[in-house]
C-alpha cells in the first residue's frame, strides 16, 4: 500500500525567485501524484514547522518531503516525531546557491531532485531498533595499572558496574612500581608520588567494582551489551555478560638485550630506566656491579627509539620519566655528575619548568649520538658520542651507571625471532599477543593502526579501536605518560558507557550516533561469497562453518559497506537499500541525445564530500547543472549495479566522491573508500563489455576542506564526458 | 666562526670548570641553557668571535677551560643586549660575559687588546670617581707598548678632527668631592660579593 | 616640569654638545633640569667586568642616593648610563640580596638609599611627560620634506625591554622625528649596535658595525640619535668607514635634541652644532639654519 506522503516547498533564502515553484509543485502533483503538496516562505520558521506538524497529524501522514535547505542543517526543527520518515530535497545550497537563477537547466536540476527525494520517501520505512534479549550495561575493564585503574573509578563514579581484570596478584601496574611521578601541578618543579595507590584504595573500595587479580580474558564472544566474556584464574574459568569493554593493558619497555652498542647485558652497570625506578623505590641507587656509590651517571634518552633499526616513533614520556631519574641521582647525591645525552628534549606544556629545575640542579644536558660504552677493570664505565652541537666526538669517563631511556611497544604485541614477517612495531619481528581472544571471524585481537598500537584514526574515531564497543586506553593506545593515561582512560571510560547507553536502546554508535536501522539479511538468497564478512570494517559478521554469515548487529556501525559489497543485493537497511538508490537513479529525467544536456550521477560521502558540496554552494560557487548528486553513507556502501542502473537509464556519467584512503585515511569507516575504489576498478571491464567507455566513471578522493575544489572536480567530469560523446544506451 | 668544525681529539667531558662558572655571580643562569643558538644569531659581533655564545656555553658545560678563556668571544661582546632581550631562558647573556671577561682578568687571561682596555678604563675612574677619555686612552696605550704604536697613527687624523671641532677635551674633569667614599663603598661591595660566592 | 638630570661623563665632554642642544630644548619646553650633585661615572660596559656586576652597580645607586630626599625622577641622556643606572635600581628593588649588600655597601660610604628613585630615559621623557603634540605646537621651523633617519642604538631600548619602546624596532624617535615636520625613513638597523667601546682597541669592528647602519639608514640626508657613544662612533668615525670600504657616507649624525632645537628655531649658538663633524650645513641650510 503506497504510504501517505506530504511536500512542502520552502521559496526562502531565494529558492523561491530563483525557481518556478509552480513547476515544482506540478512534478510532485501531477508527476508524482502526490495531492498534498505546500509552499511556505519561511519553512523552518516556527510557522512552517507548524504547518508541517499540522499536516501530519491532521493529514496521518507517513512521510514528508521537505525540499528546502540541505539536510545538514535543521534537522532538529524538521523532525516530527519517530513515526514520521523524513526525506529532505536540497534545493538551497546545492540548487539555487550554486547555479544560475531563472535557468532552464538549474530548474530541471530542482524537479529532478524533487523526484528522487520523492522516490525515497515512497521506498523508506521507519527503521525498527535492534532489541536482544539480555542486554547489560556493565564495562568490563582489562588491566589494572593507571588507565585501566581510572577507567574503572570513572565508570563506577558514573554509576556503571565494573569489572576490572588483572593478570598480575596486584593492582597498580607500571605506574605502581615507579618511585615517584614528575609533576602534574604548580609550580610544576617538584616530584609527586604518584596516583596509583589512592586509586587502587578507591576501587578496592567501590562497591561497583568487581576485581579479578591473577585472571586473563579466555574469550570474549557477541557485541556490544551482549559480550559474553569467560575469565580464567588458575586454570578456572568463570563467565559473564558484560557491556563495552575497555582496554588498558599498557606497553612493554623495548627489549634493551638488542640494544648490545650501548652495552646493555654486557655490562652490569648499564641499566634500563625501568631497574633505575625499582632501585629508587627499594631506596638506594647503586652500581649493580659491585654496590659502589654512583658518582656520574649518564642518561641516553631514545636508547632504540626514533631509530630507523628498532622503534621508529617517539614514545613520548621518556625525556620527562629521565629527567625524573636524573633528579633521583641529584636528591641522593647533590655532586653527582649528571650527564643527559637527548636527541631533542621534549617536554610539553608545563614540563618545561620540569626541565627547567632539573637544569637548575646541574645536571648537563648534551644534544649527541652515543656511538659506544666500554668498560674498564674497575668496572668504570666509558661513554663515547658525538657531541652534535659542538661537533667533536666526546667521552664521558668514570661513569658509575648508564641509564637507557627504553622506549614502550604495545602490550598487545610481543617479540618474536628474528626472520618473522610481521613487523607493526618497527623494524622489530613481533607477534600479536593473547590479550582479547575474541571470537570473532575477522581474528581474535585488535587491529593495529600504526606500530602495533591499536589505535583508531583519533579524529574519527578518538579512543576507539575498529572494533566496536571496545575501546584502548592508556599505552596500549599510544605511547604516552601518567598525566595523558589518565585523560584517555577517562575519555575510555566515557565512549565505553555511551556506547551501553545507545546499544541497549538499539541506536548506533559513532559516527552515525543514534541511528536506528541496521541492516537485514535476506538469507534465503545468500551464495555464502563471505565478501560481507570478509570486508565489514569493524568486524561486525561472524560465519558459520557453511560460510553463511552472521551478523551482530550492536558490533555494527550501519555505514553499508556490506550493502555495498553484496553481489546478490540481500543486504538492505529499512531506510537505505540497492533498489532504493536504484529507483533514485531512475526518477532523474533524462533528456535526449539531441538536447545535448548530459547528465552525471554523483554518489557523494555524506560525511566529507556532500558537506564539501553544501559549502561550494554555501559560498556561492557554481557548477555544472547536470550534475545529481545522491548522497551515499560511506562510498563503501556503493554497489556496483548503482552504475550498471545509472549506465542503461542513460546516464552519460557516474562521479564517486568519497574519502582519502591509504595508510592516512580519512575515511569514517576506515576503509570503506578504499573498498569502492577495488569494486571500480572492476568495473572496467563491464563497461567494456557494453562497449562503453571506462572514463564514464571515475572516483575523485575530497576532505570537507576541498569545498573550493569541488566544481573543478565535477566541471572537469563534464567536459570529459563531452569529449566522450552521450551514452549510447540514451533512450533504450 | 669555529662552529660546527670537529676537531680529531676527543672530547672529555669534566664538569670542574662548569662548576667554576656556575659559581660565578651570573654564572648560575647558563644551567638553563638549552643551546637554542638565538644568542648566536642576535649577536651583533657573532662573525668576528671565535665561538657563538651559544658554543661558548657549551664549551663550558664540556669543561674547556683553556677554549673558553683563552677565546675572544666575551671582548666582542659589546652588550647591546639584543641576546638578552631575546634569549627563551632568560639567560641574562651579557651580564654572563661580563663575568667571563672578569674571570680572564682575575687569572690572567689578558691577551686581547680589550682588556688592556678595560684595565685602563677602571684605573682612570678608580683614580677620579669620572672619566677622562683622554686618560684611558693614554693608558691604554702605555698598556699595549709598541705593538699598538701602528694604531695610535692611525686614529690620529680622527683625532686631529674631533680636537678641531671641540670634541676632545684636553683637560681632566675634576674629581668626585665624595671619591673617598665612593671607593670605600666599592670596596665594601667587593668584599661582600667575595663572601657571599664562598 | 622638574628632574634631576645625571650627565655621565661623555655629555661633560666629547658629547658636550648633547648637554647644551637638550639644556636649551629644556628651556624652551619648560623643563627644570637639576644637575645630580656631585655624580659618580655610572662604569660604562666596563667597570662590571672589572670589579664585578654587584660592586659596579653599587657605584651607580650611589648617584640615586644623592637626590632620594627630594622626590624626583632622575632623567639620563647616554644610553649606556642610562643602562647602568636603570638596572642597578631595579635589581636594588627586586633583589634582597643585592638590597642588603648594596646597602651595607653604601653605608660603608655613609650613605643610605631606599629604592624609591625613578631612573628613567630622556627620550621616554619627552614621549610620556611632554608629549608629541606638545613638541609639535612648539615647532617653529617645520623641517618638511627632510628624510631622517633615527637611529636608536641598542642599550637604551633593551635595559628593560617594552619598558616604553620595542626592543628591537622601536618607535619613540621616529614619532618624534615625525612631530618636527621631518619624515623618518625606513631603517632596518636602528637599534643595532654600533661596535660602541671597540673603537680604541679594534676600530675595525666598529666601522664595520657602522658601514652596515649608515647603509641601512637608505635614503636619509640626516641621522639623530640619543646616544654619545652612537653618536661619536656615526659622525667622528664616518671618514674611516669611508676610508675602509671605499663607501662615499656623507650623514651628518645630530643628537635628537639638536634637531629639536632646529626645529625650535632656537638660537644656533645654544645647540652646539659645529661640533659635529660631518658638517651637517649643506643639509640644513635650505631650512634657512647657519651652522
Amino acid at each position: 500500500m503506497a504510504k501517505k506522503i506530504g511536500v512542502f516547498i520552502c521559496t526562502g533564502c531565494s529558492i523561491g525567485e530563483a525557481l518556478d515553484t509552480e513547476a515544482l509543485a506540478r512534478v510532485a502533483t501531477k508527476e508524482k501524484k502526490i495531492p498534498l503538496c505546500k509552499k511556505n516562505a519561511f519553512l523552518c520558521g516556527r510557522q512552517g514547522a507548524e504547518l508541517i506538524k499540522q499536516d501530519v497529524v491532521a493529514e496521518g501522514l507517513e512521510a514528508v518531503v521537505i525540499a528546502a535547505c540541505s539536510p545538514r542543517i535543521n534537522y532538529d526543527v524538521f523532525d516530527f516525531g519517530p513515526s514520521t520518515i523524513v526525506e529532505r530535497v536540497n534545493l538551497r545550497e546545492q540548487v539555487v546557491w550554486s547555479h544560475p537563477a531563472d535557468d532552464e537547466d538549474t530548474q530541471a536540476m530542482a524537479e529532478d531532485y524533487l523526484r528522487m527525494g520523492i522516490t525515497k520517501a515512497q521506498a523508506s520505512e521507519l527503521p525498527v531498533p535492534y532489541l536482544a534479549e539480555n542486554m547489560v550495561k556493565s564495562i568490563l575493564v582489562v588491566g589494572g595499572g593507571l588507565a585501566g585503574l581510572t577507567a574503572a573509578n570513572e565508570a563506577a563514579l558514573a554509576g556503571y558496574r565494573v569489572v576490572l581484570v588483572e593478570k598480575e596478584p596486584f593492582l597498580g601496574g607500571f605506574a605502581g612500581r615507579m618511585y615517584k611521578s614528575a609533576p602534574s601541578r604548580p609550580p610544576y618543579t617538584d616530584l609527586e608520588d604518584t596516583p596509583v595507590a589512592g586509586l587502587v584504595a578507591d576501587v578496592e573500595a567501590s562497591p561497583l567494582i568487581e576485581v579479578h587479580t591473577k585472571t586473563t580474558v579466555a574469550r570474549i564472544e557477541g557485541g556490544p551489551c551482549l559480550y559474553d566474556v569467560t575469565l580464567e584464574k588458575d586454570g578456572q574459568p568463570s563467565s559473564f555478560r558484560a557491556g563495552a569493554i575497555v582496554v588498558a593493558t599498557g606497553a612493554r619497555p623495548y627489549d634493551a638485550a638488542r640494544l648490545d652498542r650501548l652495552g646493555y647485558g654486557r655490562y652490569a652497570n648499564v641499566v634500563t630506566g625501568v631497574a633505575l625506578e625499582d632501585m629508587a623505590r627499594e631506596g638506594k641507587i647503586q652500581r649493580p656491579a659491585d654496590g659502589k656509590p654512583v658518582q656520574n651517571a649518564v642518561f641516553v634518552l631514545c636508547a632504540g627509539s626514533r631509530d630507523p633499526g628498532h622503534l621508529p616513533y617517539c614514545s613520548s614520556s621518556c625525556c620527562v620519566e629521565s629527567l625524573k631519574q636524573a633528579l633521583y641521582l641529584k636528591e641522593q647525591n647533590p655532586d653527582a655528575g649528571v650527564y643527559v645525552i637527548f636527541k631533542d628534549i621534549r617536554t610539553l606544556g608545563r614540563y618545561e619548568e620540569f626541565y627547567k629545575k632539573v637544569q637548575n640542579e646541574g645536571v648537563i644536558f648534551i644534544k649527541g649520538e652515543v656511538t659506544a660504552v666500554s668498560e674498564d677493570g674497575s668496572r668504570n664505565l666509558s661513554v663515547e658520542f658525538a657531541d652534535l652541537l659542538l661537533g667533536e666526538r666526546a667521552e664521558a669517563a668514570e661513569v658509575d651507571l648508564v641509564v637507557l631511556a627504553t622506549g614502550m611497544v604495545p602490550s598487545t604485541v610481543d617479540y618474536a625471532e628474528q626472520g618473522a614477517e610481521d613487523c607493526p612495531a618497527g623494524n622489530v619481528p613481533t607477534v600479536q599477543q593473547p590479550v582479547l581472544n575474541l571470537a570473532y571471524r575477522q581474528g581474535p585481537e585488535l587491529p593495529a593502526l600504526n606500530y602495533g598500537f591499536p589505535d583508531s584514526h583519533f579524529i574519527c574515531f578518538p579512543y576507539e579501536t575498529r572494533r566496536t564497543g571496545i575501546y584502548a586506553a592508556g599505552s596500549v593506545r599510544a605511547p604516552m605518560d601518567l598525566a595523558a593515561a589518565t585523560e584517555d582512560a577517562t575519555g575510555a571510560a566515557m565512549k565505553a558507557i555511551q556506547c551501553v547507553e545507545l546499544t541497549s536502546r538499539g541506536a548506533a554508535v559513532h559516527p552515525r550516533v543514534g541511528d536506528l536501522s541496521y541492516p537485514e539479511f535476506f538469507m534465503q538468497r545468500c551464495t555464502q561469497c563471505k565478501r560481507c564478512t570478509e570486508e565489514c570494517p569493524f568486524g561486525a559478521i561472524n560465519e558459520d562453518e557453511k560460510a553463511n554469515p552472521l551478523p551482530n548487529p550492536t558490533r555494527c556501525r550501519r555505514c553499508g559497506v556490506c550493502m555495498g559489497a553484496c553481489p546478490e543485493r540481500i543486504i538492505s537497511f529499512k531506510n537505505y537499500s540497492v533498489p532504493m538508490i536504484g529507483n533514485m537513479i531512475k526518477a532523474i529525467d533524462v533528456p535526449e541525445e539531441d538536447e545535448e544536456k548530459p547528465r552525471i550521477v554523483v554518489f557523494a560521502c555524506e560525511n566529507d564530500a556532500y558537506p564539501a558540496l553544501d559549502m561550494a554552494g554555501l559560498n556561492h560557487l557554481g557548477y555544472n547543472a547536470w550534475v545529481r548528486v545522491i548522497p551515499v553513507r560511506c562510498l563503501g556502501s556503493m554497489n556496483l549495479v548503482w552504475v550498471a542502473d545509472s549506465l542503461s537509464k542513460g546516464i552519460d556519467g557516474i562521479l564517486l566522491l568519497g574519502c582519502k584512503h591509504g595508510d592516512d585515511y580519512q575515511c569514517h569507516f576506515i576503509k570503506g573508500s578504499e573498498l569502492a575504489d577495488i569494486r571500480l576498478s572492476k568495473v572496467a571491464e563491464t563497461l567494456g563489455r557494453l562497449q562503453l567507455e571506462p572514463d564514464r566513471v571515475r572516483m575523485v578522493q575530497v576532505n570537507i576542506m576541498d569545498y573550493d575544489k569541488v566544481p573543478g572536480i565535477l566541471d572537469d567530469f563534464a567536459e570529459r564526458l563531452v569529449e566522450i560523446g552521450p551514452n549510447p544506451y540514451k533512450g533504450f | 666562526m669555529a662552529d660546527n668544525s670537529a676537531s680529531s681529539g676527543r672530547l672529555k667531558y669534566e664538569a670542574g670548570f662548569a662548576r667554576e662558572v656556575y659559581g660565578m655571580e651570573n654564572g648560575s643562569y647558563l644551567k638553563l641553557c638549552m643551546q637554542c643558538g638565538v644568542c648566536a644569531v642576535s649577536c651583533a659581533t657573532f662573525k668576528i668571535m671565535d665561538y657563538s655564545p651559544r658554543r661558548l656555553f657549551a664549551l663550558v658545560r664540556a669543561g674547556r677551560k683553556e677554549e673558553v678563556m683563552k677565546s675572544n668571544t666575551f671582548w666582542m661582546c659589546t652588550t647591546c643586549l639584543m641576546c638578552k632581550a631575546r634569549c627563551p631562558r632568560g639567560i641574562p647573556i651579557v651580564d654572563v660575559m661580563h663575568d667571563l671577561k672578569g674571570l680572564a682578568l682575575k687569572q690572567g687571561y689578558v691577551n686581547y687588546p680589550q682588556a688592556a682596555f678595560y684595565q685602563a678604563f677602571w684605573q682612570d675612574l678608580a683614580g677620579r670617581g669620572r672619566i677622562f677619555e683622554g686618560g684611558v686612552t693614554a693608558r691604554y696605550f702605555l698598556k699595549r707598548g709598541p705593538k699598538d704604536f701602528g694604531k695610535i697613527m692611525a686614529q690620529k687624523d680622527v683625532g686631529l678632527k674631533m680636537l678641531s671641532h671641540g670634541r676632545l677635551p684636553l683637560r681632566p674633569p675634576k674629581a668626585v668631592k665624595g671619591k673617598k667614599e665612593l671607593m670605600q663603598m666599592v670596596a665594601k661591595a667587593r668584599e661582600l660579593e667575595q663572601k657571599g660566592a664562598n | 616640569m622638574r628632574y634631576f638630570f645625571y650627565p655621565g661623563c661623555s655629555m661633560e665632554a666629547g658629547a658636550g654638545s648633547y648637554t647644551k642642544s637638550l639644556e636649551a630644548v629644556a628651556r624652551a619646553l619648560d623643563i627644570e633640569l637639576a644637575e645630580v650633585p656631585d655624580w659618580n661615572c655610572c662604569g660604562a660596559t666596563v667597570a662590571s667586568s672589572v670589579i664585578g656586576d654587584a660592586p659596579a652597580q653599587v657605584m651607580s645607586l650611589r648617584n640615586l642616593a644623592m637626590v632620594e630626599g627630594s622626590g624626583l625622577d632622575v632623567v639620563v641622556a647616554c644610553s649606556s648610563c642610562y643602562m647602568n643606572l636603570a638596572l642597578a635600581n631595579r635589581r636594588f628593588q627586586n633583589d634582597p640580596r643585592f638590597r642588603a649588600l648594596a646597602t651595607k655597601s653604601l653605608a660603608a660610604g655613609g650613605m643610605q638609599y631606599r629604592g624609591k628613585v625613578r631612573v628613567r630615559f630622556i627620550l621616554e621623557v619627552i614621549a610620556n611627560d611632554v608629549g608629541f603634540e606638545r613638541i609639535a605646537a612648539r615647532v617653529k621651523r617645520p623641517l618638511k620634506g627632510l628624510k631622517v633617519a633615527g637611529y636608536v642604538g641598542c642599550q637604551s631600548v633593551r635595559t628593560i625591554p617594552w619598558e616604553f619602546d620595542d626592543p628591537e624596532q622601536p618607535v619613540a624617535l621616529d614619532e618624534l622625528i615625525g612631530a618636527l615636520g621631518a619624515t623618518a625613513v625606513p631603517f632596518p638597523l636602528k637599534a643595532r649596535c654600533c661596535g660602541a667601546s671597540h673603537t680604541l682597541p679594534q676600530g675595525e669592528i666598529t666601522s664595520s658595525s657602522c658601514r652596515d647602519i649608515l647603509e641601512s639608514a637608505g635614503e636619509a640626508r640626516l641621522m639623530v640619535t640619543p646616544c654619545p657613544m652612537c653618536q661619536l662612533n656615526l659622525d667622528a668615525y664616518q671618514s674611516e668607514v669611508n676610508k675602509a670600504y671605499g663607501t662615499n657616507f656623507q650623514i651628518p649624525v645630530l643628537f635628537f635634541t639638536q634637531l629639536m632645537a632646529v626645529a625650535f628655531d632656537l638660537a644656533p649658538s645654544t645647540y652646539g652644532l659645529k661640533a659635529n663633524i660631518v658638517a651637517p650645513g649643506p643639509v640644513l641650510a635650505q631650512y634657512g639654519v647657519a651652522v
